[in-house]
């Protein structure tokens, strides 16, 4: 523990003398690696430690937030007098009994990064590195990143809320640049998870750097993308940027309570195709945006969204659940002790459906097939998404024909998800580092093959050819 | 906090890690950054948050036998600080050899300007009721501003010391402050948003009423947007669209890309890469820069240089090793993004220099164009193929006017074919932080749409 629980109580009663009505301490150790590797050569070995802790109180809707790097009895409770002080009113003394609670589930890491000498994981990135230069001589450029997380969090609050967990992430990173003289043009692949070093067991950085190469020099054979409106087919291994974008961050509590999301008053109702549903969930053993428990101590789970097309819930975090009286489901994260939580995605899905893949694509004369997705970005307002296509290819007569370059399709969330008429019966992974409200926390996407009848495509006009 | 004492504090501790790290024979350079930041989160006229934050952080580089090791730690105890040395240094024995890397030695810096004591001084009451009043100018500016997304004011304060074992040894502390409005606008079933901000070295330069009239207008604007047509026209992007092309273009402007082949402009200097027209300038030192400082993260003078003059690619940017690389002097951009990583070579104010047309002569002068006031995703620009296909959202023109805002269309094209179809520069030039650029006219761009 960051902190004896005696002291731990100790601020947050000077926390609520202010006149707040809930405080929470969030402390965290962060001890990070990272190895990159450039220009044939291992450029960077780094490694860290970040720690601090973050006092939150909070009086009716109001939130004073402080954080400070030095973790001393004495240092907190001057932040939680400072901070409780903000928040004006009259002071309350709580009582407080702690409460530990259970996980939903539970996992062991296999392989902990910090019993790994640091020459095996500089193995792994020079290997990944050799693989992806030897696909073609066309490949001019080739980093690699590993990087690994353990972060130690103590999480209490005033409820009587005290948390203690550790999250160990590692994750890999190749990013193949190739070139033809006249162009030049990049692949990129990556895996991770909440896991230690076992991820290399299911994923090997040459298979991986093989993979960004390969599709580096396709692209520079790929032909610019066509624009305008048309039938597209997202193959299940594209990954899961689409539904993140269309339709998971309106989905967010905080949004949704400011009216700033098109999904904001619309449970019970049906908001997207009945072939659809849509899941978040924490608990996928493995997946980078899993977790035992959420940065309040909320047992991470499982939320199904979205059901056979119909809106059943959102996500939400203690603040947003308490204004509806309800409770949170386990989405409140944050990406530091600098930060507040705010509802957050985790791992988010379409369910897969019962439709072969392979006769989706064999069933559409005419369209584009995205074959893998990069990122994308959203209006919650209106919903209207764009995401870029890393790797697509143009779907002539129910086959898949030459590739395309440069692409980035186009829709509104509601609308493309009312529109889909095939979903298949496989499901494909993909992970980032989602971004909002300035904080960046690591999450999971994934979706079957799905078809959406129409969008509009953004590429170039023919007669232009290479501009 | 007494800054003035607090700079002195960290250079000392600066140079105690450096003489512990170097030893051996080890070149060592201890990089320390020290603040405090505040900010105030309103909505409907109540502080919904406010943050307030104590933080410092040491990151420590090590280069022996042209090997380099990073460590860092925000813990400060001397155990921890011993932890830090010990990891730099064995760090740096995995690391591959590269004659190149190597420290700065001691310079003379400028003195700027850098610390508005008005930033600490004024009362937070105060900071509280500027914000607020960027909400009221914001709904009261038109009656279909219904909901306020966020509205704040922030502000930083901080101390930066930079050690070396050539013998640097220099320190300098900074304030900056910021407010922003994020409104939607609605009428019926739609809704629209825009955004109203500016970031300032000196807090009476932020002014409230028109962070947030501009807000109101840029959402209020957008309402009624309907699909176009796809189609090839000419585009016309306000300074904020400008700014965020011009941040794809950045990394293709440093030295590190150039020399690791991920750069559009590798072996094109002294050629024409943009249109007459355009001119781009990256000045470490200019009056009033949000990232403007004496020196960069490795202790090397800030600089004004010229990248593009006149269409014709002049430079790129170096640090202390991409300049070692090429037998060139440092242009002062060893960029830092915290003390969690070593100095890469990074922008400092970077600009597109103002032309001489008004912006309203722009439009003037189209028959047919769309006028960008929007993008989406356009973190998905490819910097390294040049390669960008955004989703947009504007104003259509007709005969020379505004006749209507566009919505659900993208536009796509390569970054090089953009800066060399610029056939007209705005006076207009703004800074959105750190990045500015003013209007600009585009003669013909692919919009895809309906």
């Amino acid at each position: 523990m960051l902190l004896a629980p005696e002291d731990l109580k100790a601020v947050l009663e000077v926390a609520l003398e202010g006149g707040g009505d809930f405080a929470e301490i969030f402390l965290e150790r962060r001890r990070t690696t990272g190895i990159t590797c450039e220009d044939n050569k291992i450029e960077r070995v780094h490694s860290g430690l970040d720690q601090g802790a973050g006092i939150r109180v909070i009086r009716g809707e109001n939130t004073v937030y402080g954080y400070t790097n030095e973790i001393t009895r004495e240092s907190l409770l001057e932040t939680a007098r400072e901070v409780g002080k903000a928040v004006g009113g009259r002071g309350t003394k709580p009582q407080i009994r702690w409460q530990q609670p259970e996980p939903q589930w539970d996992f062991r890491v296999k392989k902990r990064p910090d019993g790994v000498p640091v020459e095996e994981k500089v193995a792994l990135v020079r290997r990944a590195n050799e693989a992806a230069r030897a696909v073609d001589e066309r490949i001019v450029q080739v980093s690699v990143a590993y990087g690994d997380v353990i972060q130690e969090v103590t999480i209490a609050n005033s409820e009587g809320v005290l948390v203690e967990d550790e999250r160990i992430r590692c994750r890999f990173m190749v990013n193949a640049v190739a070139s033809n003289g006249k162009i030049i043009q990049t692949g990129y692949e990556s895996a991770g998870g909440l896991m230690g070093l076992e991820l290399f067991e299911e994923n090997d950085p040459a298979e991986l750097a093989k993979k960004a190469a390969e599709r580096a020099v396709r692209m520079l054979e790929a032909r610019p993308a066509p624009a305008g409106r048309m039938t597209v087919v997202m193959a299940g291994e594209a990954g899961g940027t689409m539904i993140h974008e269309a339709c998971g961050h309106g989905l967010e509590a905080d949004l949704v309570q400011k009216q700033l999301s098109v999904y904001a008053g619309k449970k019970g109702q049906q908001v997207a195709s009945p072939l659809i549903t849509v899941i978040d969930d924490a608990t996928i053993p493995g997946k980078y945006g899993s977790f035992r428990f959420d940065d309040e101590g909320r047992p991470g789970q499982r939320t199904v969204l979205i059901k056979d097309g119909i809106l059943q819930d959102y996500m939400y975090d203690y603040l947003t659940a308490r204004k509806e009286g309800r409770s949170s489901t386990g989405n409140g994260r944050r990406e530091s002790y600098k930060d507040r939580p705010i509802p957050r995605m985790t791992n988010t899905f379409i369910a897969p459906g019962r439709d072969d893949p392979q006769a989706i694509i064999r069933e559409t004369p005419k369209g584009l097939l995205v074959k893998r997705m990069g990122g994308g970005q959203v209006n919650t307002t209106n919903g209207d998404f764009v995401f870029d296509v890393a790797e697509g290819y143009l779907i002539e007569n129910g086959q898949v024909g030459p590739a395309v370059r440069g692409a980035t399709l186009t829709g509104n969330g509601p609308e493309v998800l009312k529109m889909v008429d095939r979903v298949g019966s496989d499901l494909g992974f993909s992970l980032g580092t989602c971004g909002k409200d300035g904080q960046g926390v690591p999450v999971g996407d994934a979706q079957p093959t799905i078809r959406i009848p129409e969008m509009v495509v953004g590429g170039i006009l023919e007669e232009e050819g290479e501009n | 906090m007494d800054y003035r004492l607090a700079a002195e504090k960290y250079l000392a501790l600066a140079r105690e890690v450096v003489e512990k790290a170097a030893r051996g024979g080890a070149e060592a350079e201890a990089y320390i950054i020290a603040g405090e930041d505040l900010n105030i989160e309103i909505r409907e006229q109540e502080v919904e948050a406010l943050t307030t934050a104590r933080e410092r952080g040491l990151g420590l580089r090590v280069i022996g036998n042209g090997r380099v090791g990073f460590a860092y730690t925000t813990d400060f105890s001397a155990g921890a600080l011993e932890e830090t040395v010990e990891q730099a240094r064995a760090n740096a024995a995995r690391a591959t050899p590269d004659e190149h890397n190597c420290l700065p030695l001691p310079a003379d810096y400028p003195h700027l300007d850098l610390f508005d004591p008005q930033i600490e001084d004024t009362p937070l009451k105060d900071k509280i009721e500027l914000a607020k009043e960027i909400e009221r100018q914001a709904r009261s500016a038109d009656g279909r501003v219904k909901i306020t997304e966020s509205c704040s004011y922030s502000d930083s304060r901080y101390v930066v010391a930079v050690a070396n074992s050539r013998g640097v040894a220099a320190t300098y502390y900074g304030a900056n402050c910021g407010a922003s409005i994020f409104v939607v606008a609605v009428e019926g079933e739609e809704s629209q948003t825009g955004f109203g901000l500016a970031y300032s070295l000196k807090i009476a330069d932020l002014d409230p009423a028109r962070i947030g009239r501009e807000g109101a207008s840029r959402a209020v604007r957008l309402l009624g947007a309907k699909r176009i047509p796809t189609q090839r026209a000419p585009v016309i992007f306000d300074p904020y669209v400008t700014v965020n092309f011009l941040g794809v273009l950045a990394p293709a402007l440093a030295a590190d890309a150039v020399q690791k082949g991920k750069s559009l402009f590798r072996g094109k200097v002294g050629e024409r890469v943009a249109s007459a027209v355009v001119h781009i300038i990256d000045d470490g030192r200019r009056a009033g820069g949000l990232a403007s400082a004496p020196f960069d993260g490795e202790g090397v003078p800030t600089q004004r240089t010229i990248l593009v003059e006149g269409g014709v690619l002049r430079g790129f940017l170096h640090n202390t090793y991409t300049a070692a690389r090429e037998g060139v002097s440092s242009t002062g951009n060893g960029s830092r993004g915290s003390f969690k990583a070593t100095p890469e070579v990074g922008t400092t104010n970077l600009y597109l220099e103002a032309g001489d047309r008004k912006p309203e002569e722009l439009v003037r002068e189209v028959s047919r164009g769309l006028y960008v006031t929007d993008v989406l995703g356009m973190h998905t620009a490819n910097p390294i193929s040049g390669d960008f296909s955004v989703g947009v959202m504007g104003l259509w023109i007709e005969n020379g006017e505004f006749a209507g805002p566009v919505r659900g269309v993208a536009i796509a094209g390569n970054i090089i074919g953009l800066l060399q179809s610029i056939e007209a520069v705005g006076s207009d030039l703004t800074f959105f932080g750190a990045t500015g650029a003013p209007s600009i006219r585009i003669a013909g761009m692919s919009i895809s749409g309906s």
